[in-house]
């Protein structure tokens, strides 16, 4: 799934916690008016469903949206601007919603039902979601017929090549990098050596990496098999360039786009104006519509303000709408208490998972009783409190979020969906098996409104059970520099991490391989097991997607219950609103939020 | 005047030059690092050398402060974005724009709102205020004081949504604050600004308001105006002629320094409303680690207040020509 990163998502919580200081708003909790039982059911059906489509699966156009008219504009209310529209150097959620209207790719994310949770991947620009016959090593894509860019140059292979090539050059440094480690054979940075220019000095991958035998065909060569790569090209940051149109760094204002709408003018960090595109022809798309005739987006909306707005109805806002603002904490239970208001939500999950990491470099934390005393012990509670209660957040039992493949809803080994108040008693029982109780546990928190909240009543659940807890406060704007650093000196901290699409493959390799320890990098609690980095090795081999969801969902229970270094908390929820006017208001559990492509004005 | 003008303006740039030092000392004192912020999910220490060298971070700051200086004042050809002409201040790292068309493009929405709350709360506020001092004592000097109290002690990150939730959302009296350019549309521009201006002005109103209360009875207070009194000029003559320029001085000097930090971005209001100005640009610089929108920003604001600063202290002597400068 193309959402956010850890970084951005420290920039946003920043920002979010920002908002709350400068509108002089409180939140308020509500722990009533829950559609649990309804996400998770659909949650459920998603996971079981997605499927790699094949030609019939893969041809246009859409099926059409029951009640959709045509026409009208939109009025789309955004709290930040646009940094990003080259595809390469597209990741975060609200460019990856806007890239859903501008971009295509080889594959995509078909809805194959009206509620936006069942999907399968299918050819986008080609004509099926990709064919290997050799479990993944090798994968041979297909361009369709009568797919232009905006200008009505024709999309051939060679765009696609020069699609892939040119993420290798240096300014390319935002976006997703999985297809250019699978091409090079190499994790981290050194795949740039593989075309350190990328195609700007007339220099191109060789034909035993990337092949193009003709104006239609696309064949991918890894070294090892890569099973997931229709997912993965699926991304908003692999979507087509335009070869002739590549303006390189400059391309990032002002793309040739390929989707139902252009850009007609863009005002950074004022407004951004959408059209039809005409060059797009709809039977080529089975995933897009073009039913508004018009987007107008403006910037420095924040949640609150585009609440209120969308709530009060009125004027140009009943046809209004956020792709990406939530509904405010303040306002969330005043919302779902009412009826006619709640009418107008969608909600469902986001793709982050939050989790208590125990630092493992630490001495102190090498005693596995100890982190077993600290998964009894942490409660939960205040965690879903802070954050505006059940709509927000959902007590996790493991890592894996409910709307990626595998998600095991009967896992909780420490009682926490039963219990998310925390069980001392039998922490402390653990403590004083050990001989630890009182130890000190220095608890790094983030210094957010929602920070302060959770950290002050978690620490004080760890008092009960027996530990000296130290609470210490890291600034927001550098808080996941600071914890991600090898040498930091906080015991506990919490993070959040998404998935990239629906596989566990982006989210256990990240986090938990113990060869990709080091500063800066995503396996925060440090944990290098033995058993965890061959489990990794051998599931990124299974090309059956239902097989290896399995296997990584056990790697996610061997670690929760038998390593423990982490403590899973809870999976983030979000609620959106839109005018009484918008037709078409569905929550795609891909992209996170509001589908853009299904809108319509009533 | 001229010597006046040239020393304070050689003032003002050494002032800029060191806050440029120290801001960008302050920046990499930060234990914070831009390209942590842009390098994305799947960051490695590789992936941050690459981010470091295309922005310049990895060559040693004093050389990086140079390569600052020598862009503002000599412009550059050396970015990949394209040319930057003087005053060069570089390309953001997290829009990739010029910072510099940047801030201009702001400005006006910035400006708009500075002008237009500047002549609200001039006008109100001073008249109230010498209102006050002319009924001193009356109900009206009382009720006046007390209100300006009041609304002074208040915010705008409360009164802004507070004014919104009731003239915008609930009765729908005003249009929801918007920025529109006036040479595009003019009628837009005034009716998206007027709650911004109600708001901003409100607030600096009922402090000028005490101020030119207790100014002007100073002012009253003072010999030359008990001798134009006793010399029998009339009380309406006195306070006008005599007393009202004297008191125009303290006035004068915070109207200078509010309009330049205002100028300079009117950070909460813009942020409440959502107005794109300078104000949220500023916010938006720091949420982003966006060292050459935070230089640009800062210098720029920091010129604007000392800019009216100098015109301040000229303006003394057209006010009161006593003043000598020198």
């Amino acid at each position: 799934m193309s959402r956010g990163g850890r970084h951005v998502y420290s920039a946003l919580s920043v920002l979010a916690a920002g908002a709350l200081v400068l509108t002089g708003c409180s939140k308020g909790g509500s722990d009533t008016g829950t559609n649990d039982k309804k996400d998770q059911q659909d949650a459920k059906r998603q996971q079981a469903s997605i499927k790699f489509g094949g030609t019939a699966d893969s041809t246009g156009p859409a099926a059409p949206v029951p009640g959709a008219k045509s026409g009208g504009a939109m009025e789309v209310l955004q709290r930040d601007s646009y940094a990003h529209l080259d595809p390469g150097q597209i990741y975060v959620s609200d460019e990856g919603s806007l890239a859903t209207l501008l971009h295509r790719g080889l594959t995509g994310y078909k809805t194959t039902s009206n509620d936006g949770h069942q999907h399968e991947v299918v050819g986008d620009l080609a004509t099926d979601s990709g064919t290997t016959a050799d479990g993944g090593k090798t994968w041979k894509y297909t361009l369709k017929d009568g797919i232009k860019f905006q200008d009505g140059t024709p999309i051939t292979s060679k765009d696609i090549r020069w699609s892939i090539e040119r993420l290798f050059a240096p300014f390319i440094n935002q976006g997703p990098t999985y297809v250019q480690q699978w091409l090079a054979d190499t994790s981290g940075a050194t795949y740039r050596n593989l075309l350190k220019d990328g195609p700007y000095k007339g220099k191109h991958l060789p034909n035993s990496v990337l092949e193009t035998p003709d104006d239609k065909t696309i064949v991918f060569h890894f070294k090892k098999s890569h099973p997931d790569l229709p997912y993965a090209l699926a991304m908003a940051g692999y979507a087509v360039v335009s070869q002739k149109g590549d303006t390189k760094e400059r391309y990032d204002k002002n793309p040739v786009v390929t989707g139902p709408y252009k850009i007609q003018s863009f005002k950074s960090g004022k407004s951004m104006v959408l059209v039809k595109n005409p060059n797009w022809d709809p039977k080529t798309d089975p995933i897009r519509h073009q039913y508004v005739d018009q987007f107008n987006i403006t910037f420095n909306q924040q949640f609150e303000t585009s609440t209120k707005s969308l709530l009060a109805d009125s004027g140009a806002d009943q046809a209004g709408i956020s792709f990406n603002n939530q509904v405010d904490a303040g306002n969330l239970s005043q919302v779902l208490h009412d009826p006619k208001m709640k009418a107008r939500t969608v909600s469902g999950y986001q793709p982050y998972v939050g989790q208590m990491n125990i630092n493992m470099s630490h001495p102190a934390m090498k005693d596995k009783t100890v982190r077993e005393a600290i998964a009894y012990a942490l409660p939960i509670t205040p965690f879903v409190r802070a954050y505006g209660g059940n709509d927000a957040m959902e007590v996790a039992g493991g890592l894996i979020s409910p709307t990626v493949s595998g998600y095991d809803a009967a896992f909780d080994p420490w009682g926490k969906k039963k219990n998310p108040g925390g069980d001392p008693a039998k922490a402390k029982a653990l403590l004083q098996k050990a001989g630890k109780l009182n130890m000190k546990l220095t608890f790094g928190y983030i210094n957010t409104p929602e920070g302060q909240q959770y950290s002050t009543a978690m620490a004080a659940g760890l008092k009960k059970a027996g530990f000296d807890v130290q609470r210490q406060e890291i600034p927001a704007e550098t808080y996941y520099d600071q914890v991600s650093k090898l040498n930091n000196n906080y015991d506990i901290f919490h993070t959040a991490w998404g998935a990239d699409w629906p596989s566990a493959s982006t989210v256990l390799p990240p986090l938990y391989d113990g060869r990709v320890i080091a500063d800066g990098a995503q396996n925060y609690s440090q944990v290098n097991d033995p058993k965890i980095n061959s489990e990794i090795d051998r599931i990124n081999t299974i090309t059956d997607p239902v097989k290896s969801a399995a296997e990584w969902e056990k790697l996610d229970q061997y670690i929760v219950k038998d390593v423990v270094n982490v403590v899973p908390t809870a999976y983030y929820k979000q609620v959106q609103i839109a005018g009484s006017k918008v037709g078409g208001l569905v929550y795609d559990d891909v992209i996170g939020g509001v589908d853009p492509r299904r809108l319509y004005i009533k | 005047m001229l010597r006046f003008l040239v020393r304070r303006i050689i003032g003002a740039v050494v002032i800029l030059f060191l806050l440029s030092i120290v801001t960008f000392v302050l920046f990499f004192g930060v234990p914070r690092d831009p390209a942590l912020m842009m390098c994305g999910k799947t960051c490695n220490p590789d992936a941050i050398a690459n981010i470091h060298h295309v922005l310049g971070l990895d060559k040693p700051i004093t050389e990086q402060y140079w390569i600052f200086l020598h862009n503002l004042v000599m412009g550059s050809n050396q970015f990949a974005q394209g040319p930057c002409p003087a005053p060069c201040f570089g390309y953001s790292y997290h829009t990739n724009e010029q910072v510099w068309a940047t801030l201009m493009d702001r400005l006006p929405t910035t400006v708009s709102l500075t002008l237009g709350a500047a002549v609200c709360f001039l006008f109100v506020g001073l008249g109230t205020g010498l209102l006050a001092a002319w009924r001193r004592g009356t109900l009206i000097d009382k009720a006046a004081t007390a209100g300006a109290m009041v609304i002074s002690s208040l915010q705008i990150y409360f009164l802004g949504p507070l004014a919104l939730a009731i003239l915008v959302y609930q009765t729908h009296w005003f249009d929801k604050p918007d920025y529109t350019d006036f040479t595009h549309d003019p009628v837009s521009w005034f009716t998206g600004l007027i709650i911004p201006w109600v708001i901003l002005s409100t607030i600096f109103a009922a402090q000028y308001t005490r101020m030119a209360r207790s100014s002007m009875i100073e002012q009253l207070q003072e010999e030359h105006v008990r001798t134009a009194r006793a010399k029998g000029m009339s009380r309406a003559y006195v306070f006008f002629r005599y007393a009202w320029r004297g008191s125009l001085i303290p006035i004068v000097t915070i109207f200078g320094i509010d309009l330049g930090s205002l100028f300079g971005g009117a950070i909460i209001t813009e942020y409440t409303f959502g107005l794109p100005g300078l104000g949220n640009l500023a916010v938006q610089s720091v949420f982003f680690s966006d060292l050459p929108l935070l230089l640009g920003v800062m210098l720029f604001s920091a010129s604007m207040i000392l800019l009216f600063n100098i015109i301040v202290d000229a303006a003394y002597a057209f006010i009161d020509p006593r003043v000598r400068l020198s």
